[in-house]
């Protein structure tokens, strides 16, 4: 037997005409199933317990030990020195910041911690670099927010009929 | 009659007021644009329901996002039109629009239902196909204007399918003109309504060659080989930007719509069961719009084809069962007769 008969005897025989009414039949099934989507602005997923979104920062707390600034692996923290102020202070570059959330670990005084928000927009590349004070008022503003909004939160579930399903929560 | 009525308090002629209203307004362009707006959502919607997406939703959530388009339109009339250095500027400015108006011409003759037409001619099918054969050759043209490589391998394959499928198109309306004696679209309605049978039940074959030439036509998967995206990124129309990019997207919808309707007059019984003018056109439109929806339907289903493969399929296949469908028409005749 040379190859090509053999490539042609293991060939699926196909019904020229049932195979395309089939297709259509199959496209037509699906057309009428739900999405899948999460309607993610209007819809968000909850978030667990410590959750390790935007690092928020408290100057009022900090000692100025830079322990942050020497555990942080991208380097997302570097120490500043603040007009008026005797010790140095953390400033944060949200857009190398891994969210490994070592900073919160190590800080003695809970100055840092760990937030919810995931996603803040910036602009500007050079907007996401925050030195003390502005990372102290941006932290703020952000808990503020995140406070007030209105969401509905879901939780996902792998269901077989649909695929993905979300279940809200209260 | 309400066009009579309407003749005399303007003092025209009625054939006048007939010319000037069938290709404005219906079959032609203002309802033409309204379909073209919807049939892009609806294409949108359906092939983002089958892969369980949302499809556009954000501009208007009440309406499941129906305003999308007009969005568009809007961000399209208002964008600069880039017009680049190396292209032969007449006839790319030219190229959409010659095209579009070539388009809107059949619908002087298409009828939308009773009585509703431009003019009447014992050769409006001929006029049709004839009017519908000249937009290749300015989107050839287009892909030559641009001086771009996607635009003019799009030109190429324009030429080669236009060739393959209007033969196809032609065999498929010569049998429908056997079978009922006539090429004119209304005669040919009457006929069906006078026997009764619709032309899909008595002559399928040419259907499914008429449905498959209007798919490859109009660039509807599995046959958009000419606007291929993955491959040459818009074809005949890369370069086009603005208010021209907006004409040319809409050229393969308004030549689905004109061949739809062309479908359902000659295979679908075109108005009936209705006799009365506006019973009649609602009829027509709401039947080609259904063809429309699925041939649009089927970008969800099908890939798309390799261009040899769809050449092999059009002249090995279809060509042959063409002259099928013409001895199945001829046949048909003879019986009705």
């Amino acid at each position: 037997m040379t190859n090509k008969e053999e490539r042609d005897n293991h060939r699926p025989s196909i019904n020229p005409v049932l195979a395309h009414l089939e297709a259509i039949a199959t496209g037509i099934k699906w057309l009428t199933r739900k999405p899948m989507t999460l309607m993610y602005p209007d819809m968000e997923e909850k978030k667990p317990e410590y959750f390790r979104g935007f690092i928020i920062f408290n100057y009022n707390k900090c000692i100025g030990c830079s322990l942050c600034a020497q555990i942080c692996p991208p380097r997302a923290i570097h120490m500043y020195r603040v007009p008026g102020d005797k010790r140095i202070r953390p400033g944060y570059d949200a857009g190398r910041c891994i969210h490994c959330g070592l900073c919160t670990d190590i800080c003695p005084t809970d100055a840092l911690d760990v937030s919810p928000v995931h996603d803040e927009v910036f602009e500007q590349i050079g907007s996401m670099d925050f030195d003390p004070v502005e990372w102290h008022i941006i932290s703020k503003k952000l808990v503020e927010e995140h406070a007030k909004r209105k969401r509905k939160l879901v939780i996902t579930r792998v269901d077989e009929e649909v695929g993905l399903r979300y279940e809200p929560v209260e | 009659m309400v066009l009579v009525e309407l003749a005399k308090i303007l003092h025209v002629p009625v054939w006048a007021l007939r010319g000037f209203l069938a290709p404005l307004v219906y079959p032609g362009l203002a309802v033409l644009l309204g379909t073209v707006l919807f049939l892009i959502w609806a294409e949108r919607k359906m092939a983002a329901r089958v892969q369980q997406r949302v499809g556009p939703y954000y501009v208007s959530p009440k309406l499941h996002g129906a305003l999308q388009l007009i969005a568009d339109g809007a961000r399209f009339a208002l964008q600069e039109i880039i017009v680049h250095i190396e292209t032969d500027r007449l006839m790319f400015i030219l190229g959409p629009i010659l095209t579009f108006t070539f388009l809107t011409l059949p619908f002087t003759v298409l009828p939308g239902g009773p009585g509703i037409y431009g003019f009447r001619s014992d050769f409006s099918m001929v006029i049709v196909y004839a009017l519908l054969t000249l937009s290749p050759i300015t989107v050839i043209l287009m892909g030559w204007a641009s001086s771009n490589k996607f635009a003019m391998i799009g030109g190429g394959r324009e030429a080669l399918l236009t060739v393959s499928g209007e033969i196809t198109l032609a065999l498929a309306m010569l049998s429908v003109a056997a079978m009922y004696g006539t090429l004119d679209f209304v005669t040919a309605v009457e006929k069906q309504m006078h026997t009764g049978i619709i032309g899909l039940v008595s002559n399928p074959i040419a259907a499914l060659l008429f449905f498959l030439a209007m798919l490859l036509l109009t660039d509807r998967v599995p046959f958009d080989i000419v606007l291929g995206e993955q491959e040459i990124v818009q074809g005949p129309y890369t370069e086009y930007s603005g208010v021209l990019y907006a004409l040319t997207m809409a050229i393969d919808y308004v030549k689905l719509y004109a061949l739809s309707l062309a479908f359902t007059l000659l295979f679908l019984g075109g108005w009936a069961p209705f006799t009365t003018p506006l019973l009649g056109a609602i009829s027509v439109y709401i039947k080609s719009l259904i063809v429309m929806l699925f041939s649009v339907f089927l970008r969800a289903v099908y890939g798309r084809m390799k261009l040899d493969q769809a050449m092999n399929f059009f002249w090995a296949r279809l060509f042959p069962l063409g002259f099928v469908a013409l001895a199945l028409g001829v046949f048909v005749h003879v019986i009705y007769a």
